[in-house]
């Protein structure tokens, strides 16, 4: 066999393609996520960037006046109703969020490392067959005056009139609100923890490690993108929710979802209703740094786990 | 020899050449395809010329006013397509009808109070009243021919055509109490036991009177709109739930959830009934709020002899007759009565139209825009803090 030459290096060399530098390069495998990325961009980002152009505008009876101002902004500083509905919004969320994944992460556990078949998660899952709607209105009926828990309550002798405070109040819209949001913290749990494999718990045992080590230094870090994902997932979903607590959270059912969605219905007033989302993103961020953070505290990200 | 055409071989000749015929070369498909889309795309861009009526007519109106059933014989006498969206509040059609993204209509409904905001928005197209015959003096009641809700400039804009009461409906055994006026839904039997419908268009007119801005509404101040709300607070702490719609309210009703409803539709006591609750709908001293539907023809309609035909035969007698009948409404033809049964002539008392219609007002709107009143937005924002305590 003949032995290459430096020249012949040299010769085969030229003719590997160079890649082109950026911004002309696009990484390998892009055209895969070219189509969704560009429809993200055109009917997600695109939009979106309009809305907050639009929100420095003013509105007259449904027709935009493209007159730069900041007036919507200072209108919703103030705004008292505003902040209050943002509030009972936030804890919806916060509740939701909180709930649905502590109730959800060991399922998940159990789902991965313990269950031989699906069953559970499609029981879980089922819930998705009905209706957003119906869903509330069987809340309506299990939490009522005369609903499945106090009338269990009363005939039991356990109460002798029925519970007020059930329905028509924020544990009312919460506990639908779980309800709602848990299959989907589920999904994004279990995919998370999916990627931590049986034998990284078992090698942490064979070190000596305890049940409750296991979590805390190997699946609570190792899953952190799920716990963070599933998390802000369900806030923002219940948090931005109006419809549930203005069926099940009573007189002080009205989130900023509500307030929203009348100024760009019945108003007409698409650059304050556009503000007013802008503010609400806002608050998610806000809770969104706030949450990384407690985790971070609490040890279980895994950049402070793993160089800490 | 040649064959015979019965001969078996022939048959099976001519099937062989029928199938050639069919089979398409290459150029004939291609022709083909191109004529098929463009007839698809550039059908839709040749201007219609519709002098009569038939055709497809895009309409939306409330669940139920649609016409559908009524109109099936008269529609299929005139070959005529009727595509009906549901509206769920007045602003499903202002956002087809407005903008620069407005969408083809023929003929929609507006609710009392919103001819300002298209009257301002310049959306409607004025209607020739010698193509709906049925409209005119002797047949129609005379609050709804030619009111200012429906003419204005010399021009009619909109046909009424249905109209009804909005009021308190209370549940007797539960509330415990008579209720003869609004002061009675104050009383301790009912506290935690109120409802309010979250209802801008009859609740707010309903606020004002019980708060003595009745004669003003819709043109209150500001400083007026804040103490016509200071004074509603004690019914806010007689209030257990803000219900979205007037389903939500029968649905209260029916659960044993409120044993009273500040204003909402009056036939809610025969919907409760349905599901063996009984409701019944009170007429208080102050009186109730009206509201009335009409026809209108948006800037956007096409078929517009269609609409014009569609909007008579809603005011012929039968058809009133019978949309009172399935929508619980009353109507604004003088001869339908006569056809009606018994439940649907009692929902009003025809025989003293005018008399009664006296005790009556219909209201607008908050103006959209105003330097000396308090806006529909201001509205809407006190009306949003009211439900929060604020």
């Amino acid at each position: 066999m003949a032995m290459a030459t430096t020249t012949d290096y040299i010769e085969s060399a030229k003719k590997v393609r160079r890649p082109l530098p950026w911004p002309f390069a696009a990484p390998k495998g892009f055209g895969l996520a070219a189509l969704p990325l560009a429809f993200l961009l055109f009917f997600f980002v695109l939009p979106v960037i309009i809305l907050f152009v639009t929100s420095f505008f003013t509105a007259r009876s449904f027709v935009i006046e493209p007159v730069w101002n900041i007036q919507n902004y200072v209108k919703i500083l103030w705004a008292a109703g505003f902040w209050q509905a943002t509030w009972v919004g936030l804890k919806n969320g916060v509740f939701t969020a909180f709930f649905s994944v502590v109730l959800s992460f060991p399922v998940a556990y159990y789902l991965v490392y313990r269950a031989r078949t699906n069953v559970i998660l499609y029981l879980v899952l089922l819930s998705w067959f009905s209706s957003y709607l119906v869903r509330v209105y069987a809340w309506r009926t299990i939490l009522g005056t005369n609903g499945v828990i106090n009338s269990f309550l009363l005939s039991t002798g356990i109460i002798d009139k029925p519970l007020e405070i059930i329905l028509f109040s924020p544990f009312a819209s919460v506990i639908t609100l779980i309800h709602i949001m848990l299959p989907f913290a589920l999904l994004i749990l279990v995919s998370a923890m999916r990627d931590v494999k049986k034998e990284y718990l078992e090698a942490a045992r064979d070190l000596g490690a305890s049940g409750p080590a296991v979590l805390y230094k190997v699946i609570l870090p190792m899953t952190y993108k799920g716990i963070v994902g599933s998390f802000m997932f369900s806030f923002i979903l219940a948090a931005g929710d109006y419809v549930t607590p203005q069926l099940l959270g009573g007189r002080e059912g009205v989130t900023s979802g509500l307030l929203i969605a009348n100024q760009f219905r019945s108003s007409g007033n698409w650059p304050l209703g556009s503000a007013m989302a802008f503010v609400m993103m806002a608050t998610f961020i806000i809770v969104y740094i706030v949450f990384v953070q407690i985790l971070r505290l609490a040890r279980v990200a895994p950049g402070r786990r793993y160089h800490g | 020899m040649k064959k015979g055409r019965n001969d078996v071989g022939v048959q099976k000749a001519r099937t062989a050449d029928l199938l050639e015929d069919i089979m398409l070369d290459r150029r004939n498909f291609l022709f083909g395809t191109a004529a098929i889309a463009a007839g698809a795309t550039l059908g839709a861009w040749v201007p219609q010329a519709r002098a009569e009526v038939g055709g497809n007519l895009e309409i939306m109106a409330w669940e139920g006013y649609t016409l559908e059933k009524e109109t099936e014989a008269w529609r299929k006498q005139h070959n005529m397509g009727v595509r009906a969206a549901i509206m769920s509040t007045q602003d499903d059609v202002t956002a087809k009808i407005v903008g620069d993204n407005a969408v083809r209509l023929d003929l929609a409904e507006y609710s009392n109070g919103y001819n300002a905001i298209y009257k301002e928005l310049e959306v409607l197209k004025p209607v020739d009243v010698s193509n709906v015959p049925n409209y005119n003096k002797d047949d129609i009641y005379p609050p709804f021919y030619q009111g200012d809700m429906w003419y204005w400039d010399g021009t009619q804009w909109a046909i009424p055509w249905a109209w009804g009461l909005d009021t308190i409906v209370v549940n007797p055994e539960l509330a415990g109490v008579e209720v003869k006026s609004y002061t009675d839904l104050l009383k301790p039997e009912l506290t935690g036991k109120l409802a309010f419908l979250d209802n801008p268009l009859t609740v707010w007119p309903q606020i004002a009177k019980v708060t003595g801005y009745g004669e003003k509404f819709p043109n209150l101040t500001k400083d007026e709109l804040a103490d016509c709300f200071e004074k509603l607070k004690p019914y806010r702490d007689q209030t257990k739930v803000f219900a979205s719609s007037n389903g939500d309210v029968i649905s209260l009703f029916a659960s044993g959830e409120i044993a009273a409803c500040f204003c909402v539709w009056s036939a809610v006591p025969l919907e409760t009934a349905k599901q063996n609750v009984k409701t019944v709908a009170v007429y208080p001293t102050e009186g109730g709020a009206v509201w009335a539907d009409a026809w209108f023809i948006p800037k956007t309609s096409e078929n517009i002899e269609s609409a014009y035909a569609y909007v008579n035969q809603a005011l012929e007698p039968e058809v009133q007759a019978s949309v009172c009948k399935t929508a619980v409404c009353s109507t604004v033809s003088r001869k339908a009565p006569a056809l009606m049964d018994e439940t649907t002539r009692a929902l009003f008392d025809y025989d003293n139209f005018d008399e009664q219609f006296k005790k009556m007002k219909i209201y607008g709107q908050p103006p959209r825009t105003s330097e000396q009143y308090a806006t529909y937005d201001d509205w809407l924002q006190v009306w949003a803090d009211f439900r929060q305590g604020f």
